[in-house]
């Protein structure tokens, strides 16, 4: 199934390609972060509020921090908050999913149940209750966001396995002494796969959101400089309206934000599309 | 009256040492009369010969043969003489030479009575005029030469040669074969009527059914010079209880009236010495089968079988299932204290309409489902969920809905190999030549292209084939197939059975075939079972059902359909 | 069945409410030790006198069940602690908070509800349209960039550009209003690019479900019927198409009120609109525990009750179902 993955991409709309080519860059500037950047990120090397210009290509703060800095190392925030909560609440997901949809009886139930009281649960009071508690690091956001997250994706996946499960030719595996594991790698996984997939593109998206959000109220990590904590400090600065700052400091790391997450949702909707297409 | 013990005849030629008769023994008391039935070669007119005595000089015989108390084996040739045709006389199989063509009718009946009576010869012409017209024929055949003859009339005359004596033991050597089928009644009806007149002791020998069981009231059937089974005739024929004999009956079109005709598969390998001469056809061979020669025993009290395992042996048995299921608050009673059995090699149809609880009974039975209370076993053990299904030579179930009972999405190869993958039987290799052997026996391709194939590209018919191989691949000795071509178009349906049965003959496995179908059932049962509304109102030989339903609702099922 | 739902909610409830108690519990550190050092933005200093108070109310003297046990007497009573920051009880502070935040959400519910609602059908009426794919790509993306974004993006080049609104607070600080009216229109005045984010965001959500319902329900054949009657658009539009429309639309829309929530939550903070939003940042902003819990412990329940209010009710709704 993986191995479909690039005829897929393939069949992408513009949008979508151009959409994968900019989340591709942006975990490349992520990575090589400090390559990229002349001036360090956390240590002032410039007049403070200094528009664009030839030194310091996107101003600086009001701390003269270099903002293109700042944002190259805020994209490791995002990226890695966004990819880790994915990889962790799609795979817990997933197998919570299958393990209930499978085994169903007590199980079931018990999963079942977490699901539903996850699913109401606002997540936002949540993860600032948490963060206020445990404290902001990026170990507690990804750990909160993927508790808070795992169950949509093991709900639809519950369900698609339910459904599978009825089917004669698992009957006949079964009959033919296959267990759980057997069943679940050969016969469930290349079924599920377009759903975890387009899961976790979603659980991105969601991931950054929020934790964008949360360093917007000034719970993210302080200790890296994350897009929404630019944002923070931006629009706490005393009289930001009233001068041209806003122009830069805070067009950018919104532009960032705003352009990652249309992106990510871009490419998970094309999947969508053409998956969907084809499990029809 | 004629008692043989222990006879054995061995010929020996061209070093090679061909054991004709082995170790046969019988009883025969007057008035009764005996059939001997077998294939060619199986020994019976070896037998016969051995018994008068006329065997090539080249025979070894061991053995007694015994007639009145005396040892006929320790005579001399010429005391022997004393003892052919005046006591045991022999009807020889009908051939254009059986006798001389220079020699009128009458003379060679009447050289019979010359020698071993005291009957003048003039007088003997009248007797032979009176031997012919008890055969029905005219006096006029008495100056005829053979070759003027028609088989027929032949063979009456060899009848009527044969009784010249008054024999006290007659022996008949294929009495009907090569006959039209009015000659052959004539000749069963002549001997029936000669042999109860006159109260001789009969030997019939034949390959033929139907003359067996009209002349005799016990029967053994020879395979290779050895009984394999021994009783009366009537309860052979009813319930044979080896297979070699279960696999004449069923070739025999005068006892199939409805089923198709299948033969006994011919040989894949060679019989050992030492084991059973039956085991390269036999259907439920074991390896014991291969090392030791079974001895006829009795199995009950009419009734000797000579088998290892004790003649056809009964594979499953189920008694007092029940289950019920809970729809919505309602009770439904698929399955209401279900008996059935299933011997080796036997074909059940098990008839019933939808919601009748067939399906049900099915799963349960190959361990898919749990009854609710009963007892099932398989070869005398206890049917403990997957345990059959998850072995070699065990149950096997193909389904009803071709497009669900295989994952869509796999390879052909990928589907028929997954139950020795989820085993971890054999390797690599090994399984994509058992899957190229499985596609072949269900006729489908075995190339690589056809295996590489995905099964959502093949048709219903090819994918129920595909689902046929699946289940064949763990060599099965019980196939439950359940519907398996209701959702095909009649042409697929018709060419999936007969694979199917045609399998069943070769590889010998037994079938429960589940249908709603009475003229499906029809072609193919040996069994039937009749479900309805979870209950199993009759069962049966499938002819007897067909012939003479007992329940109300087997009347009602049959007479619709006919 | 609706037994075994509400048994889920009150599951719900109980494990929000226990997650609450234990919280401070649990959580690393002492919470004293934080106030009194650097970390936090502003640093606040407390005296024994309030320590000790602080410390009567957490019972953390006592043993963990009767912690519990007298947490849950103070719930039941709606006694939700003592903010030493701001020196009154949390019960009240969040009280005055409340009209604030709740105007907001009803607001933008009803104008986004209302707009998008309008522009999805008319959308899936005029399926294919030029226009239809044009408004549909500008709604998908709308909806998927979160709501305070869209509200620092109004607020730069509504209020700092244009000067049209004022950049923060509810209200004239200190303002002498001569009238009732002219109250309101200062509070209007400050509430409208808040509202109008909230709204806008709305709108996007209402429109797509609006737009997919009526999609559906337009292949339906009683729509045929209509057309075949020679009925006028506006008719089969609303009173045939919408009306079955409306209770999945409506109950969608209750459904995402959680996001809802926290959007206005997050959008508060961008305009300084005094609301539970920015009453929640200032809490965590100076650690202050008691007050964090309450705010989180009302919208919380607040969300499950809506929710439960909207699963039970709906089976009533619905008239095919008996």
């Amino acid at each position: 199934m993986v191995i479909k993955m690039p005829k897929i991409v393939k069949q992408f709309s513009i949008a979508g390609k151009f959409s994968l080519v900019f989340i591709v860059l942006v975990c490349f500037i992520a990575i090589f972060a400090p390559m990229l950047t002349k001036y360090p990120w956390n240590q002032p090397t410039g007049a403070s509020l200094e528009p664009p210009g030839k030194a310091h290509i996107l101003g600086t703060d009001d701390l003269g921090i270099d903002l293109w800095a700042q944002i190259c190392h805020g994209a490791r925030n995002s990226i890695v908050v966004g990819i880790g909560t994915a990889v962790i609440a799609c795979f817990l997901g997933t197998l919570l999913g299958v393990v209930s949809g499978y085994y169903q009886g007590v199980a079931d139930l018990v999963i079942t149940a977490l699901i539903d009281i996850l699913t109401s649960i606002p997540s936002l009071p949540i993860m600032v209750v948490t963060g206020a508690f445990f404290g902001p690091s990026i170990k507690n956001i990804i750990l909160i966001l993927s508790i808070l997250s795992w169950a949509v994706p093991a709900r639809i996946i519950r369900s698609k396995i339910i459904s599978a499960k009825q089917e004669t030719y698992i009957k006949v595996a079964e009959g033919y002494g296959a267990g759980f594991f057997y069943i679940t790698y050969r016969h469930f996984l290349p079924q599920i796969f377009p759903i975890s997939l387009i899961s976790f593109i979603k659980l991105i998206s969601r991931a950054i959101v929020s934790e964008a959000s949360l360093s917007f109220l000034g719970l993210g990590d302080p200790t890296s400089k994350s897009w929404g904590l630019i944002l923070n400090y931006a629009l706490n600065f005393p009289g930001i309206y009233f001068t041209d700052y806003w122009k830069w400091w805070i067009i950018y790391p919104l532009l960032c934000i705003i352009l990652l997450v249309l992106a990510t949702a871009t490419v998970g909707r094309e999947f969508e599309k053409i998956l969907d297409a084809k499990i029809d | 009256m004629l008692k043989v013990e222990i006879l054995s005849v061995t010929y020996s030629g061209d070093g090679q040492e061909t054991h004709a008769v082995s170790e046969v023994s019988f009883i025969l008391e007057q008035g009764q009369s005996m059939g001997i039935i077998g294939e060619s070669g199986s020994g019976k007119t070896t037998l016969g010969l051995a018994i008068m005595g006329i065997l090539r000089p080249t025979a070894k015989i061991t053995g007694t043969i015994e007639y009145n108390k005396i040892n006929l084996r320790e005579l001399s040739q010429r005391q022997l003489d004393m003892y052919r045709w005046k006591h045991i006389a022999m009807v020889f199989q009908n051939g254009l030479d059986i006798l001389n063509p220079l020699m009128t009718v009458n003379e060679q009946i009447k050289e019979c009575i010359i020698r071993h009576t005291k009957i003048k010869s003039h007088d003997a012409d009248s007797r032979v005029k009176e031997l012919l017209g008890q055969v029905g024929l005219g006096t006029s055949v008495a100056d005829s030469l053979p070759h003027q003859l028609s088989g027929g009339m032949r063979q009456k005359v060899l009848i009527a040669m044969a009784l010249a004596c008054d024999p006290k033991v007659l022996i008949v050597d294929e009495p009907t074969s090569s006959l039209d089928a009015v000659s052959k009644e004539e000749i069963i009806e002549l001997l029936a009527y000669l042999q109860h007149q006159k109260r001789f002791v009969m030997i019939v020998i034949s390959h033929d059914f139907s003359v067996i069981t009209r002349l005799t009231d016990k029967m053994c059937v020879m395979y290779r010079g050895h009984i394999l089974e021994e009783g009366l005739t009537r309860d052979i024929l009813e319930n044979p209880l080896h297979p070699y004999t279960r696999g004449l009956i069923n070739s025999s079109p005068s006892l199939n009236p409805y089923q198709d005709l299948w033969g006994i598969p011919r040989a894949s390998e060679a019989a050992t010495e030492e084991g059973c001469s039956f085991y390269p056809r036999c259907n439920q061979k074991e390896d014991i089968c291969k090392s030791q020669k079974p001895k006829l025993k009795y199995a009950s009290l009419e009734r000797k079988v000579a088998c290892n395992q004790g003649g056809i042996i009964t594979l499953l048995k189920a008694r007092g299932i029940n289950k019920t299921y809970s729809f919505k608050g309602n009770k439904i009673c698929a399955c209401k204290d279900c008996h059935m059995s299933i011997r080796a090699g036997e074909i059940i149809a098990l008839i019933g309409q939808s919601g009748s609880g067939k399906t049900t009974l099915a799963s349960i039975l190959s361990g898919y489902l749990e009854p609710e209370s009963g007892n099932i076993e398989f070869l005398g053990q206890t049917i403990k969920q997957h345990e059959f299904t998850s072995q070699l030579r065990g149950i096997q179930m193909v389904f009803q809905d071709p497009f669900s009972s295989i994952n869509e999405q796999f390879t052909v190869l990928q589907a028929v190999k997954e139950p020795l993958d989820i085993l971890k039987l054999y390797n690599t290799d090994e399984r994509t030549a058992m899957v190229k052997q499985a596609l072949a026996d269900v006729e489908l391709a075995c190339d690589n292209t056809f295996l590489n194939r995905r099964c959502f590209t093949l048709s219903g018919g090819q994918r129920q084939r595909v689902a046929i191989a699946r289940s064949l691949v763990l060599k099965p000795r019980l196939l439950i197939a359940d519907e398996i071509s209701s959702m095909l178009d009649p042409s697929t349906q018709a060419n999936i059975l007969r694979l199917l049965k045609g399998l069943q003959n070769a590889l010998g496995f037994a079938m429960i075939y589940i249908t709603h179908d009475l003229d499906i059932a029809r072609k193919i049962a040996d069994k039937l079972y009749i479900m309805h509304k979870g209950e199993i109102v009759e069962t049966g030989p499938a002819r007897k059902v067909f012939d003479n339903p007992k329940s109300e609702y087997a009347r009602k099922l049959i007479s619709k359909n006919s | 069945m609706r037994h075994q739902k509400a048994l889920k909610y009150f599951a719900t409830f109980f494990c929000i409410i226990t997650l609450n108690f234990f919280l401070p519990r649990i959580m690393p550190g002492d919470p004293f030790y934080f106030l009194s050092s650097e970390q936090g933005e502003v640093a606040v200093t407390y005296s024994q006198e309030e320590i000790d108070r602080f410390k009567a109310y957490y019972g953390l003297d006592k043993s963990m069940l009767a912690q519990y046990g007298s947490y849950l007497k103070g719930i039941i009573k709606g006694d939700l602690g003592y903010s030493i920051y701001f020196g009154s009880d949390v019960k009240t502070i969040i009280k005055n908070r409340i009209p604030w935040s709740v105007s907001l959400v009803l607001l933008s519910v009803i104008i986004g509800g209302g707009v998008g609602t309008l522009l999805g059908c008319l959308s899936a009426w005029y399926r294919g349209n030029a226009s239809d794919k044009f408004l549909y790509s500008i709604m998908v993306v709308i909806s998927e960039i979160p709501a305070f974004l869209i509200g620092i993006f109004f607020l730069f080049y509504l209020a700092a550009r244009q000067g049209i609104f004022p950049l923060s607070g509810g209200a004239k600080p200190f303002a002498d209003y001569a009238s009732w009216i002219d109250v309101l229109l200062d509070i209007a005045r400050h509430g409208f690019l808040p509202t109008l984010t909230l709204s806008v965001v709305q709108m996007s959500g209402f429109y797509l479900i609006a737009r997919n319902s009526m999609i559906t329900i337009m292949s339906k054949d009683y729509i045929i019927t209509a057309k075949a009657k020679g009925l006028g658009t506006r008719r089969i539009l609303f009173r045939h198409a919408l009306s079955n429309a409306a209770l999945p639309i409506a109950t969608q829309a209750f459904y995402s009120l959680g996001q809802a929530v926290g959007g206005t939550l997050l959008v508060e903070n961008v305009f300084k609109y005094p609301g539970l939003g920015s009453l929640m940042r200032q809490a965590v902003m100076v650690r202050d525990y008691p007050l964090i819990q309450g705010i989180f412990l009302t919208v919380t329940l607040f969300v499950i009750i809506m929710n439960a209010a909207v699963d039970i009710l709906y089976k009533r709704l619905d008239p095919r179902i008996t």
